[in-house]
């Protein structure tokens, strides 16, 4: 149950942190994992962002690096950033919502 | 120092390629290869790279066909279906015994049966079949019964105005034209002997091959 939610979430995660700036793979996800309870695999992370790319929510770029072989950037597009608002506006409430349930003091 | 981490990390690779065989290739490529960068990324920020160092980064990456498993739910790839590797059923064995000796247990109807068992079946492709059907009609019956008619023929002697096998080949000039050297209908006689015998046997042989080979082309 909590895998598949935190499965059905992961790519908000993903969107939001790309929404302030490009990252690389590598960089995508150790800032996730640094998160306790997000990723339980980091390889899992490379399909997820293989299919956002398909869907048209991000987009990518090789940049040479300064440190070995050119990186793959990934960049929210506008249909990222949208699906992103989005999943914002229905998340805020929903999670207010179970919060109220489980958490409530008997 | 030893070469042992690369070696870990191209059996790591190469073992996440196997596990991702269903997807399609593009996107294959594109997995392996940001899991090859992340782990260059990886290996690139160790102060001095040790065995266990790697290990670390793979294990953390996690198994294969964990990542694969998620692969194929991202991408809705349905996983290799448990029962992939092809059973030959009674359907097939049946097609197969009744093409080559059918004929000979029940005339024509055993051979017809055969045909049809092999045309209803999923295990073989349009061409098997064809092959299966024109190599050779009526089987290992037709040919014996070939053989029979020729012995027969020749035993009442009149020398070549019954041609042996004429309903099955080719016309052959030799055959028809009476009284060649005998020599040569002989030698004509050994050679279509064995080629009727032995076409059969190879079809139903080839068929059978082709069974053993299906699981292959099933999973393409």
């Amino acid at each position: 149950m909590l895998a598949q939610m935190r499965k059905g979430t992961l790519q908000y995660c993903v969107l939001a942190l790309l929404a302030d700036k490009e990252r690389y793979g590598f960089d995508l996800v150790r800032s996730l994992a640094e998160t306790d309870g997000m990723v339980t695999s980091e390889g899992t992370i490379y399909p997820l962002l293989s299919r956002l790319r398909r869907d048209g929510l991000v987009e990518t770029t090789w940049r040479e690096s300064t440190s070995g072989p050119p990186r793959r950037y990934y960049r929210l597009t506008k249909a990222g950033a949208a699906a992103l608002a989005a999943f914002k506006g229905e998340w805020g409430p929903f999670r207010d919502a179970v919060d109220h349930f489980v958490e409530r003091k008997s | 120092m030893s070469t042992t981490p690369d070696k870990l990390v191209e059996r790591y690779l190469k073992h996440l390629e196997v596990e991702l065989d269903d997807l399609p290739r593009d996107r294959r490529r594109e997995i392996v290869d940001e899991i090859a960068g992340h782990i260059a990324e990886a290996r690139a920020g160790l102060e001095h790279e040790s065995e266990a160092d790697v290990r670390n980064i793979l294990e953390v990456l996690g198994d294969p066909a964990d990542i694969a498993e998620e692969a194929r739910e991202r991408f809705e790839i349905r996983p290799p279906h448990p029962m992939q590797p092809f059973k030959p059923g009674w359907m097939e064995v049946a097609a197969l015994v009744l093409l080559l000796v059918g004929a000979i247990v029940l005339p024509l109807f055993g051979w017809v049966i055969g045909v049809v068992l092999l045309w209803v079946s999923t295990a073989w492709n349009v061409r098997d079949k064809i092959i299966g059907t024109l190599f050779w009609p009526g089987g290992l019956g037709f040919s014996l019964f070939l053989l029979l008619f020729a012995a027969s023929s020749s035993l009442s002697g009149s020398g070549g105005d019954a041609c042996p096998v004429q309903p099955s080949t080719a016309p052959e000039t030799d055959c028809v034209s009476s009284g060649g050297s005998s020599s040569s209908t002989n030698v004509l006689g050994i050679v279509l002997t064995t080629v009727v015998l032995v076409t059969p046997i190879i079809t139903t042989a080839y068929l059978a091959y082709r069974l053993r080979r299906q699981p292959a082309s099933a999973v393409a």
